[in-house]
């Protein structure tokens, strides 16, 4: 219900506004769903478009076949798109497990313990990691990291040669383990920023309430803080994920690009945003329609992923609406306020 | 109160134990999300920082590698090139990801449409970066008779960023509290002042991060301009034309055999660097400014 | 300090918007196909090898007299870029399949114009062993096969009598992306070891690797080379030999074992058989002194550039013209300096013979 602004004379009650002042409010409420219609319409197009010349290959094949078939050789013909469909989920996972958990501590410590002199200078160091050009990414990693971390993994893969798939394995220079790493760092900066912001705006009688309740300052963030922040979290998190399914130079440049199922971390892989890289210069016909169908099934990868998480915190969203636990310290600390 | 009462409020030995190994886990985190950073920035600046000189940024790359010496130019068409293409594609990118944001937080009704709208924006966000160019490619280049461009090559990179605009955006604003906008809107001011007066100004700072962030990968991205942008080594004013820019020379110099043109990809990488870094500063610094206002 | 914000954000955008209206107001040199006062300026893309010889021909100041804006998108793409109209000229290493000269049919008639070669040699990081390791093709083909696995396998040492070879395991690698290059490679691998044409199949751009580790581009190979001793891997002449690699001496079909050499890179397009369409490809020559390894390039443009809409025009037409004249004769004293091979006198006459036969709406252009 709209107030008033001023007496507006004439027939209208005093706290009507005039047709012309709700003017600019219409106009913008038109302007914007305008707007999100016209996104929604480019988007749409532009997937359909990318479909009309994926379709020649699902066809070929046939759409489970495509996805699940372990045979990717152009030169003979064939795209089955499981060995980059599994590197790229391994890929993945490893940069969202290394690279999640580091950049909310970080947020944490950005946000709560930081000694306030350090908080400027630091946080402009986290955010310029997003500054680096992700050919430099592929190049440091290749040239730099990977020969440096090969004797460590290689203790790794012999120490835990009992476990499949983690040890065990001849450790090559280019492997999927700092592809993940890589995108670990790559992903960090924006989970970071964004885990930061979403801190920042936890309202200061949560935290005041736990620690008045004598928390200690990692039980407060433990209690107030994490639980405040998830759902933006998550989100950034979701965002990291993004990134890190999408990547395509770096991690070409460090993975090894091997069409054959990534046996182990140490070893070889490749990714389906890395065989559009490497391959569509060359591609033509067939096998340029196999590489647009791996790019939808990313679309569907990063699409399923997503509706993972938000089904997460939607559920997460409506316990705490429901009068949950969460809630806790701010009603604990106003009634120790005004009971004790 | 008696000591021995007191004492039930004191903190147990195990939690401050807790406690304090709970910050070192979180500052040594901290220092190791440093830890690449120092050791990228030291190797682009041992192999970058040998290429820079005035020639270098006052300079076009000639495209030679050997005609006489020291004449394979510098980066200057590149520089402008990547201020060009990223200044288009954030004027469209910022506006458009703010405005679709501001619509889903603000408005979002009908429901189902808000959802179709997030669950597009949610699959672009792990689109490729060279799918963005291939489309642009595919859409306004092949069959279309037109040739490369540099507002095609903003396109592509505007279809990047604009996911993460609004994905981050949206983050931010729907922790604006509620009450900010019900005291506004109680004041008696129209919705419209209440989002741009109101709304607005407090999410800016967060927002200013992740846009930050989408201009940085923008400038940093390769795959997008390969098949839009074209190439060329002569600085450009015009979007309409072939158009140069850092991470293109970057990728292409890097794979030269004559060292020197690797010398000048690695000072370009470093220049890229320096360039978001000073466009991080001065962001913030007016920013910081106008929150003490 | 509200003054301040807004300053500031007014200044940042007039800055903007200055720059917006600069880019799409101005007119330039740089628009494809205009002529300023000292340059035209011309389109191409493709072939990633040729690239460095193109952008030396078409550089600012250049002896040509024409710039080129070239994109090193692979030969595949600069032939669907030449189709869709989108260049100039495009560039690809091996000549036209039918089904790409059908396709450019439609838009206007193909000519392929064979420009120069290039080798691509077998290098090797063996401390201790100097270049001029003699292999065969059978040898190769099974050290990429993964049936060699040391480098004191008998098969090497039986080639180089009198070479000491370490127990070293071969660590092999290949391209990781799609190139002419690995095509090349495989094209020689097949066509004298039946058991990899059997295995892997015939030369492809993106064979299915039996072994090793991939790198992405030419410089990802020589790099993973350079890092890992006991490691072999195909590498193009230039870059080779810019950076002095050790490499191989490989045997030809005469039976000679040769290093990559740009005279006998020449050599091994000496009396070849060249099609009609110029369109020929090296596979296992038969010179005496030819290296065996070799790859051609290609420019492909259209007879009537301007009939078929070239987006240059009538300009861009007569620069492309011009640059390919300069770059079959005076330009071909850079590629020694580029160290490229040079085309046998007879293949390179039939270029500018080609490039003579070009024309503009039916009149020629030379």
């Amino acid at each position: 219900m709209e107030a008033a602004s001023a007496p507006t004379g004439g027939e209208r009650s005093l706290l009507e506004r005039s047709p012309l002042a709700r003017l600019p409010d219409r106009a913008l409420k038109y302007g914007l769903t305008a707007l999100a219609a016209l996104i929604l319409v480019l988007i749409v197009y532009f997937f359909v478009r990318l479909f009309g010349e994926a379709r020649p290959a699902f066809a070929a094949a046939g759409i489970f076949n495509f996805v699940f078939d372990n045979n990717w050789d152009p030169s003979a013909g064939q795209f089955g798109a499981l060995p980059l469909l599994i590197g790229t989920l391994i890929t993945s996972a490893l940069a969202l497990v290394m690279g999640v958990p580091i950049a909310v501590a970080t947020a944490v410590y950005l946000t709560e313990l930081c000694p306030r002199r350090l908080l400027a200078p630091l946080t402009v160091l986290v955010e310029l990691l997003a500054a680096v050009p992700s050919v430099v990414y592929g190049l440091w990693g290749i040239f730099f990291l990977a020969p440096k971390l090969q004797p460590a993994e290689q203790w790794v893969a012999d120490r835990l040669s009992f476990i499949p798939f983690i040890g065990g394995g001849i450790v090559t220079i280019p492997n999927c383990f700092i592809a993940g790493l890589i995108l670990a760092i790559m992903i960090l900066p924006i989970v970071s920023a964004i885990a930061r912001e979403v801190m920042s705006t936890v309202p200061s009688d949560h935290k005041e309430a736990a620690l008045g309740l004598g928390a200690t300052r990692w039980e407060m963030i433990r209690i107030a803080i994490i639980p405040y922040c998830r759902p933006g979290i998550v989100g950034g998190a979701m965002l990291g994920l993004g990134r890190a399914i999408g990547e395509t130079i770096a991690v070409t440049i460090v993975i090894g690009d091997s069409p054959t199922l990534a046996h182990h971390l140490f070893g070889q892989g490749y990714t389906l945003a890395a065989v559009l890289a490497n391959e569509f210069g060359e591609a033509t016909g067939l096998h340029r329609s196999a590489l647009f169908a791996c790019a939808l099934v990313l679309f569907v990868l990063t699409l399923l992923v997503n509706a993972i998480a938000r089904l997460f915190v939607l559920r997460a969203a409506r316990g705490r609406s429901r009068g949950g636990a969460s809630e806790g310290p701010a009603d604990l600390g106003i009634a120790a306020a005004v009971g004790a | 109160m008696s000591e021995d009462r007191l004492a039930r409020f004191a903190v147990s030995p195990r939690r401050r134990r807790a406690d304090r190994l709970a910050r070192g886990v979180l500052l040594a985190a901290t220092l190791v999300a440093l830890v690449p950073l120092v050791l990228i920035v030291y190797y682009l600046l041992v192999k970058g920082l040998g290429a820079w000189s005035w020639n270098f940024f006052t300079t076009d790359p000639t495209g030679s590698t050997f005609f006489g010496g020291s004449s394979i130019g510098g980066i200057k068409s590149a520089i402008l090139g990547t201020l060009e293409m990223v200044a288009l594609a954030s004027a469209i990118a910022i506006p458009i990801g703010v405005g679709v944001a501001l619509w889903l937080v603000e408005y979002g009704q009908p429901a189902w449409f808000a959802n179709t709208v997030r669950f597009f924006v949610d699959v672009l966000t792990g689109v490729p970066s060279i799918v963005f160019g291939l489309f642009i490619y595919i859409a306004l280049i092949i069959g279309t008779g037109s040739t490369y461009a540099g507002y095609k090559g903003s396109l592509a990179l505007s279809l990047l960023m604009l996911p993460v605009v609004i994905r981050s955006a949206e983050v931010i604003l729907q922790l604006v509290p509620g009450a900010l906008r019900e005291s506004a809107l109680a004041l008696g001011a129209p919705r419209w002042k209440v989002i741009f007066r109101v709304v607005l100004p407090t999410a800016l700072t967060g927002m200013l991060t992740g846009i930050l962030l989408a201009v940085a990968r923008a400038a940093g991205e390769t795959a997008p301009l390969l098949f839009t942008a074209g190439h060329t080594n002569q600085t450009s004013l015009n979007l309409g034309s072939f158009m140069n820019s850092l991470p293109y020379q970057i990728y292409n110099d890097v794979t030269s055999p004559t060292t020197e043109v690797v010398n000048r990809a690695w000072g370009a990488a470093l220049t890229l660097v320096a360039m978001i870094l000073i466009l991080n500063l001065i962001a913030r610094l007016v920013a910081r400014r106008s929150r003490l206002a | 300090m509200i003054n301040l914000q807004k300053t500031a954000a007014t200044a940042l955008g007039v800055a903007a918007l200055s720059l917006l209206v600069a880019a799409c107001g101005s007119s330039n040199s740089t628009t494809t196909g205009t002529t300023t006062s000292s340059s035209a300026t011309i389109s191409g893309a493709g072939s990633t090898f040729a690239a460095p010889v193109y952008e030396q021909w078409g550089a600012s100041g250049s002896p040509s007299g024409v710039t080129v804006n070239y994109q090193a998108v692979g030969s595949g793409a600069g032939i669907t870029a030449l189709e869709g109209k989108t260049v100039d000229f495009g560039a690809s290493d091996p000549p036209l399949k039918s089904e790409e000269e059908t396709a450019l049919g439609k838009v206007g008639e193909p000519v392929q114009i064979p420009m120069f070669l290039g080798a691509i040699t077998v290098s090797y990081n063996l401390p201790g062993v100097k270049s001029g390791l003699k292999l065969d093709g059978t040898t190769i083909a099974d050290i990429y096969l993964g049936n060699i696995k040391t480098w004191n396998d008998p098969a090497i040492a039986a080639l180089n009598p009198g070479v000491t070879l370490p127990s070293t395991p071969i660590t092999v690698v290949h391209r990781s992306d799609s190139s002419g290059t690995s095509a090349g490679f495989t094209g020689f691998l097949a066509a004298v070891d039946p058991e990899w044409l059997k295995k892997v199949g015939p030369g492809s751009k993106e064979p299915a690797w039996p072994t090793g580790t991939g790198a992405k581009g030419n410089a990802g190979v020589a790099g993973a080379v350079e890092q890992t001793t006991g490691s072999i891997g195909y590498v193009e002449q230039a870059y080779a030999l810019q950076h002095n690699f050790t490499y191989a001496s490989v045997k030809n079909k005469a039976g000679n074992f040769v290093a990559p050499t740009l005279a006998s890179t020449s050599a091994a397009a000496e009396g070849i058989e060249v099609p009609a369409n110029l369109g020929f490809k090296i596979k296992n020559p038969s010179s005496p002194q030819a290296y065996p390894i070799t790859s051609q390039t290609f420019v492909m443009v259209y007879k009537d550039m301007c009939k078929a809409g070239v987006p240059g025009g009538k300009t861009a037409a007569e620069a492309v013209v011009k640059f390919l004249n300069y770059g079959l004769g005076a330009g071909q004293s850079i590629l020694a300096k580029a160290d490229y091979a040079v085309l046998p006198a007879a293949i390179l006459a039939k270029s500018k013979e080609a490039v003579g036969g070009l024309e503009c709406e039916g009149s020629p252009l030379s």
